[in-house]
């Protein structure tokens, strides 16, 4: 059974009279234990998908989705507040820069116990202190932060990003979450550390079973360490499947130039030459165009992409578009052939 | 292959413009706004448009109670004191020494506190504390108090009144300058902008004032209410205005006494009072909701 | 191929606070020294505290050096002048949000280097600043536009035309790649590679992205607590890693490098 199913999940901002569709019919999926990423860049409604999720946005955003199921209980028939409780128990999220989410004015100790829920403690008020610390304890043993004496007594302020990130993920295991969805978790830190966080989330796949939604803009990072992958571009889904199949035989021509310019890639191009990259810029909020979000700036666009397209399944990897890149035709000559293609779209 | 208009939208408004645009949207602020300045107008233009004089006083005519009175006769509108002055005259000269005389103590406390933050934070080590804590001290007593004291020392009378709220309004200024300053500092385009060569002063006044003014100016409404209660209370208390001053606090006090006869010679410069306090304070929380919500677009 | 810029025992040290009577000092760059000729990029690289920033804040004249100098074309730099600096060594920014000041219009930014450097008036100081703007990709209109209305990517793209538009040998990146989005990030670089061979210039790029680093800089120098630890041509170093820093730095970034070549080559 999918623990998580989203189908054609939508998002309005409502300003005014006017409302923008920020995120124009996602689906997304997972099942128990699988490692999912979900790439896309600014601007493509990602983080705006996991706030949904978790529900926690405002009124000014707007939610409608023709499905939406949390371990088959449909999730648009609860109300908010029955919604929070289900999801509060079952998910938890980690956030972008790990010292901003913590409370300054209080030690890792205090937050960690408070993270705690009642149902995990038995017994008398005074004993339930002591189960509380040895519960952080054993949570931070958890992560990976063998000096737990000093690390409980210090306020976020004294500690490293990387050791505050590690907090972060503590306090979301402490209520034994199903799924865990991580945020662009290791944007601020440098390359030994995002290893470091990278390696904990997956050992916490491996030997858990927990199921990880890794939110990030960086291909290379997420292709390393998930199982499958979702691309969003500016609201709209692109392309999901495997990492095999993305990386290797992307369908979609944004995931195409994406694989494109990640280093990886280009690692057989000479020193100093010319990236291939999409023309233009993302489009902002205020001018979406319409039907395909890419259409401006793809180099397959042609008269039929002004409707947004449906999603075709080629087993199971599965791609938004009117012209999919045939994934028959060989590495080296689609590469010619984008080439060409980008040229005459470039002058 | 250049096109003329890429945005639909003709308008590219600035920072500034768009604090301006938000405060027009909010009824509420608008409201306060044009009550401030329909006070601004009556502090300019008061001795010419007031139908009376504020201190001759016709002596036929003693306490007659405002025109929708019984008594009341509708050449006074308002009424008048026991001295046959009219009350709609002495409140309208009253509002260019009460309202007016807060609004000059705002922005002369606002100068110099402003240049004594900047030059504290420009500098470093002691000069730079001596310059921030040096007028800490007077933060640290109650202004109005500190503002008797002034008044003690230096005598009675609305000039001195007007210093001693300068004085005590300043620390504020030093203080929100200060860090705004090393706020902006820090960011890079500060840096940028030494680094093509740009002298301090210019630095400062190109680069970083135009982007903490906003913030200035929500402490200048906060300053200003704070400094029309306290010009009121001296002269409701005798230090400041004296006798027969129209400032709105002298003739409270004035009519204190014949309250049970004439309580319109009371409440009349209360209301005054409190309609310009709650002015100040409108148009400052719509300079602060709309700075809340430029941040947030 | 002539040496555009040259440095000699460059260093940086600060008094440390609080030792009055020993005036002890803490060093933070020790003496550092090496060469750039034109149309070439020198990467930096080394983890957090090793004083990448600090080199950077040096050799701009943000900050005056303690002791060395810097040669420019056989010209020594002055350490104290800012106008004599900022017409041949240029910087960028890293966090594209407070890099350009919000309450200017991009005309007005640009015109500031122009005014205090230059004797143009005000019709050929526009013409430049249009020029300017199309050489970096954006249109002539855009000048009329505040900071607010524009994406990260054309930020980065207004903060290398203000780096430009004094015609200067060398600029400096700080970071300035980190924050951009992975499209954006190649457009960038394309960008960059067009105005090295176009304008002659010299780059130094400050980066953690040893992907970048790999495809962008012709050497590369390690650095470590403030020392060089490793100086050289790129592929030297990426393939030869000698000290320790340098080969922990290259393990974590070629490691993912090398298994997604593993996946690729049983593909084929």
């Amino acid at each position: 059974m999918n623990l998580l199913d989203i189908r054609n999940l939508s998002i309005e901002l409502i300003s005014g009279d006017k409302s923008i569709l920020a995120v124009d019919k996602v689906s997304l999926s997972m099942k128990e234990g699988e490692f999912r990423g979900l790439m896309g860049e600014s601007g493509s409604g990602k983080s705006l998908l996991a706030q949904a999720i978790i529900a926690v946005l405002n009124d000014k955003w707007r939610v409608h989705a023709d499905r939406f199921h949390w371990r088959g209980i449909d999730l648009l028939r609860l109300s908010i507040d029955e919604r929070k409780v289900l999801l509060s128990r079952d998910i938890a999220m980690i956030f972008q820069e790990p010292m901003a989410c913590l409370d300054p004015t209080t030690t890792i100790g205090g937050q960690l116990a408070e993270a705690i829920g009642n149902d995990q403690l038995s017994g008398f008020y005074w004993q339930k202190k002591q189960q509380r610390h040895d519960a952080a304890i054993k949570l931070l043993h958890k992560v990976g932060i063998k000096r737990h004496a000093e690390c409980i007594k210090s306020y976020p302020h004294q500690l490293t990003e990387a050791i505050c990130q590690r907090v972060m993920i503590a306090m979301a295991l402490a209520r034994r979450p199903v799924l865990l969805i991580a945020d662009e978790p290791t944007a601020a830190m440098e390359g030994t550390n995002q290893n470091q966080i990278f390696r904990l989330l997956s050992s916490l796949n491996q030997l858990k079973g927990m199921a990880i939604l890794l939110i990030s803009h960086d291909l290379e990072n997420i292709t390393h360490w998930t199982n499958t992958i979702t691309v969003m571009y500016s609201g709209q889904f692109v392309e999901s499947g495997t990492t095999d199949q993305i990386f290797n035989k992307p369908l979609h021509p944004y995931t195409r130039a994406l694989v494109d310019s990640s280093p990886a890639a280009n690692f057989h191009l000479p020193a100093k030459t010319r990236l291939i990259t999409l023309p233009g810029s993302i489009p902002i909020l205020q001018h979406l165009p319409i039907g395909c979000r890419l259409g401006p700036r793809c180099p397959r666009a042609q008269q039929a992409c002004v409707k947004a397209p449906s999603i075709t399944n080629f087993h199971g990897h599965k791609v938004s578009c009117h012209f999919p890149l045939n994934n028959k035709l060989k590495h080296n000559s689609s590469d010619k052939q984008n080439c060409n293609i980008n040229k005459k779209y470039l002058t | 292959m250049a096109r003329d208009k890429i945005y639909s939208e003709e308008f590219f408004p600035s920072p500034f413009m768009q604090l301006w645009l938000i405060f027009r949207q909010t009824p509420v602020a608008m409201l306060g706004f044009s009550c401030f300045v329909f006070l601004i107008v009556i502090a300019v233009f008061g001795p010419l448009l007031a139908p009376y004089s504020a201190v001759d006083g016709n002596l036929d005519k003693l306490l007659l109670p405002p025109a929708w009175h019984i008594d009341g006769d509708i050449s006074h509108l308002l009424g008048t004191d026991e001295l046959g002055r009219d009350m709609l005259s002495r409140l309208m000269y009253g509002t260019s020494l009460t309202f007016g005389l807060s609004f000059i103590v705002v922005i002369s406390s606002l100068v110099i506190g402003v240049i004594i933050g900047s030059l504290s934070a420009l500098t470093t080590g002691i000069k730079s504390s001596v310059l921030n804590h040096a007028l800490d001290v007077i933060l640290s007593i109650p202004s109005l108090l500190l503002a008797i004291i002034i008044v003690a020392i230096l005598g009675t009378g609305i000039s001195n009144t007007v210093w001693a709220v300068v004085i005590v309004l300043i620390p504020q200024f030093v203080h929100i300058t200060r860090y705004a300053v090393k706020e902006e500092s820090r960011k890079d385009y500060v840096l940028a902008s030494r680094l093509d060569g740009a002298s301090s002063f210019r630095v400062l006044s190109y680069s970083i004032f135009p982007n903490i003014i906003d913030r200035i100016m929500s402490q200048a409404t906060l300053a200003q209410s704070a400094a029309i209660l306290d010009i009121a209370t001296l002269g409701f208390l005798g230090l400041g205005a004296q006798f027969p001053s129209p400032e709105w606090g002298a003739s409270l006090a004035n009519g204190l006494d014949l309250f049970y006869i004439a309580p319109w010679t009371v409440y009349l410069p209360g209301l005054a009072i409190l309609f310009a306090v709650m002015a100040t304070n409108l148009v400052g929380e719509g300079i602060r909701h709309a700075l809340k919500k430029r941040k947030e677009q | 191929m002539t040496e555009l810029l040259e440095v000699k025992e460059l260093s940086k040290s600060y008094p440390l606070k609080g030792h009055w009577l020993h005036k002890k000092n803490t060093t933070v760059l020790a003496p550092i020294s090496f060469k750039i000729e034109a149309k070439k990029t020198l990467a930096i690289i080394g983890e957090t505290g090793s004083g990448k920033s600090t080199l950077a804040k040096v050799l701009v004249g943000a900050m005056p050096a303690s002791s060395g100098s810097i040669f420019l074309n056989g010209q020594i730099l002055k350490s104290d002048s800012y106008k004599q600096r900022c017409q041949h060594i240029r910087m960028i920014f890293q966090y594209s949000g407070t890099t350009l000041n919000p309450s200017l219009t991009i005309l007005q930014l640009l015109d500031e280097p122009l005014k205090l450097n230059t004797p143009f008036d005000e019709e050929k100081r526009k013409k430049i600043i249009r020029a300017t703007l199309q050489k970096v990709g954006l249109l002539g209109d855009h000048m009329n536009f505040y900071p607010h209305m524009f994406s990260g990517g054309q930020k980065q793209r207004i903060s290398l035309a203000r780096a430009i538009i004094l015609q200067p040998q060398v600029i400096i990146l700080d970071e300035a790649l980190a924050s951009l989005d992975p499209s954006l990030r190649s457009q960038m670089i394309n960008l960059l590679l067009d105005l090295q061979q176009k304008m002659g210039l010299a780059y130094i790029l400050i980066s953690h992205n040893l992907g970048i680093v790999r495809h962008f800089s012709d050497e590369i120098m390690v650095l470590s607590k403030g020392k060089v630890v490793e100086y050289g041509k790129t592929l030297d170093i990426m393939q030869n890693p000698q000290h320790k820093v340098t080969q922990k730095l290259l393990m974590n970034q070629t490691f993912q490098l090398k298994t997604k070549k593993q996946l690729k080559a049983k593909k084929r």
